[in-house]
């Protein structure tokens, strides 16, 4: 079955109009007409339609600027393509930013269950795996203490393992990994590897390509916001570095 | 490399088909989603409660001391000194019974309508409905209301204001308010994320719009050939001058007014939450 499934996709921003407009910069627009939208434009992504099969662990490589997080956004509804259809049959928690949802005020305890909320969670869901989170996020001593206080490993450590116990179809992970110590960036792994195992779609995006080769078995490269190559890891990995110009084995 | 394909155990539970750009446009999808996220909402209200209080001394006192302390200045000079009138009633009790709806109304719109900009961090990074952002502030700002109201009792024993029927005019008067506000909320906070300038001009908004509302003056004082005007322009001028009539003057509201300043809430409600829709999906782009 597939789960997700892009139908000629593009996202274009405006370049002029990244930053929230006021109303005189838009009266001045509305006087200036000549908006050709020629080099104001541009495309994070162009035409892409790809799909993705349920239960598959799925990678996205490629340069920085390649569409890989627009790509993800897009996915996890944070924002919509410009033209195309975005299909998803299933329910979708996103790793963009571990901790993102957290207020510094507020403790550890409070925050897991707001952060949770967020991650579309049910409380009674998250009462009952509240102690498995403690426990995998090793912040047991530190639980009643704000996390504006916390050290900036603790706080990966809390949002990742909050996330790490939704229960969604298709878990949508961006570069989280590169935080947090080796041993924590291991049982990381370990954990999405475990979520995979027990049916759940994972899609990857990294640099780091010990860990793609690790966790996926399929992946597609991305380059100048359109899907360059898709097949097997190790294949596309090769094409990857040869089209970035390294060599392979000195790489590894 | 063994692929196996379809991992999914049962397919009796296939997950429902989400269908991001033809996702319903339709007011009921959205307000279904809304109630899915009913529990969010809650936490956000509470998580604003506890921000706001949580490092300062005096607490949820602060919910009382704005409405309190405004009402002891406009006793003493806008009664004492400047001899306002008050259509009979003790100026302590006249004001406050102005002073709390109006806080719950002015607190809502400063915190509502910058909310979005101030939470870009969770917007850029995680989906849920974003209504629930200013719908938290507005929720927050009436839990503060309720709590402000208990020293409205206590004025109301102290000055031993007669009890009458009209007292329950008061529950659909906050009804009325309460979406009036989040009508207007919803509205703001989107253009907010779209024109900075809202932010700026909203707290000379609210001071303009505080006096053209019947607060430190009676309704009465308005001259008669324009009081239709009055009440018709300023949905906030009939529900405060409802809340006075039911409850210190033991009369009803004045319905006409009433029923025209629910038919703008609801419509402002609904013309609200259909911009706030229709910008949500940008959201993200620009905030």
């Amino acid at each position: 079955m597939k789960i997700i499934t892009l139908d000629n996709i593009s996202k274009r921003y405006r370049l002029s109009q990244l930053g929230a407009r006021s109303f005189r910069e838009d009266f001045a627009r509305l006087f200036a007409r000549n908006d050709s939208g020629g080099t104001d434009e541009f495309f994070a992504l162009r035409n892409v339609s790809l799909e993705i099969e349920a239960g598959e662990a799925v990678g996205f490589i490629g340069p920085n600027g390649s569409g890989k997080s627009t790509l993800l956004k897009l996915l996890a509804r944070i924002i919509y393509p410009t033209h195309g259809k975005v299909a998803v049959r299933g329910s979708v928690a996103s790793l963009i930013e571990v901790g993102a949802g957290f207020h510094p005020e507020l403790s550890g305890r409070e925050n897991i269950f707001l952060y949770g909320s967020i991650m579309g969670m049910r409380q009674a869901d998250v009462r009952a795996k509240f102690d498995r989170i403690v426990e995998f996020a090793e912040i047991e001593r530190f639980i009643d203490t704000p996390v504006k206080r916390y050290s900036s490993g603790m706080y990966v450590r809390l949002g990742f393992a909050v996330a790490a116990h939704i229960n969604p179809h298709v878990l949508l992970v961006d570069e989280v990994l590169a935080v947090g110590d080796a041993s924590f960036q291991s049982k990381c792994l370990q954990r999405i590897e475990e979520l995979r195992r027990n049916g759940m779609t994972i899609v990857f995006v990294s640099h780091d390509m010990t860990a793609v080769e690790r966790l996926c078995q399929h992946v597609f490269f991305l380059q100048n916001g359109q899907v360059k190559a898709e097949g097997p890891t190790s294949e596309i990995i090769h094409q990857y570095y040869e089209a970035i110009g390294l060599d392979a084995e000195v790489a590894r | 490399m063994v692929t196996p394909k379809i991992r999914l155990e049962t397919t009796s539970r296939e997950p429902a088909l989400e269908n991001f750009i033809e996702w319903s446009d339709s007011l009921a999808g959205h307000a279904r989603e809304l109630w899915k996220h009913r529990e969010l909402l809650w936490l956000l209200t509470q998580r604003e409660i506890k921000v706001r209080y949580k490092q300062s001394a005096l607490g949820v006192a602060w919910a009382v001391l704005q409405p309190l302390s405004l009402m002891i200045v406009f006793t003493v000079f806008f009664s004492w000194f400047a001899r306002i009138e008050s259509d009979g009633i003790p100026y302590p009790l006249f004001s406050y019974a102005a002073l709390l709806p109006w806080t719950f109304f002015s607190t809502s719109l400063s915190s509502a309508v910058p909310s979005l900009i101030a939470n870009s961090h969770i917007i850029t990074k995680i989906y849920f409905p974003r209504e629930v952002i200013p719908l938290a502030a507005v929720l927050a700002a009436f839990l503060d209301f309720l709590i402000a109201a208990a020293v409205f009792v206590l004025l109301i024993v102290v000055y031993r204001v007669p009890p009458s029927w009209n007292l329950l005019y008061a529950l659909p008067l906050v009804a009325i308010q309460i979406l009036f506000t989040a009508g207007i909320s919803l509205l703001l906070s989107a253009f907010t994320v779209l024109y900075r300038d809202v932010r700026h001009t909203l707290p000379l908004l609210i001071q303009i719009w505080m006096f053209v509302t019947p607060i430190l003056y009676p309704a009465s004082v308005v001259p008669q050939r324009w009081r239709a005007w009055y009440f018709s322009l300023n949905p906030m001028a009939a529900i405060i001058d409802g809340y006075r009539r039911a409850i210190l003057q033991q009369q009803p509201p004045q319905l006409s007014y009433l029923l025209l300043a629910a038919v703008v809430s609801c419509l402002l409600v609904w013309a609200g939450y259909k911009y706030f829709k229709h910008l949500e999906r940008e959201f993200a782009d620009i905030v």
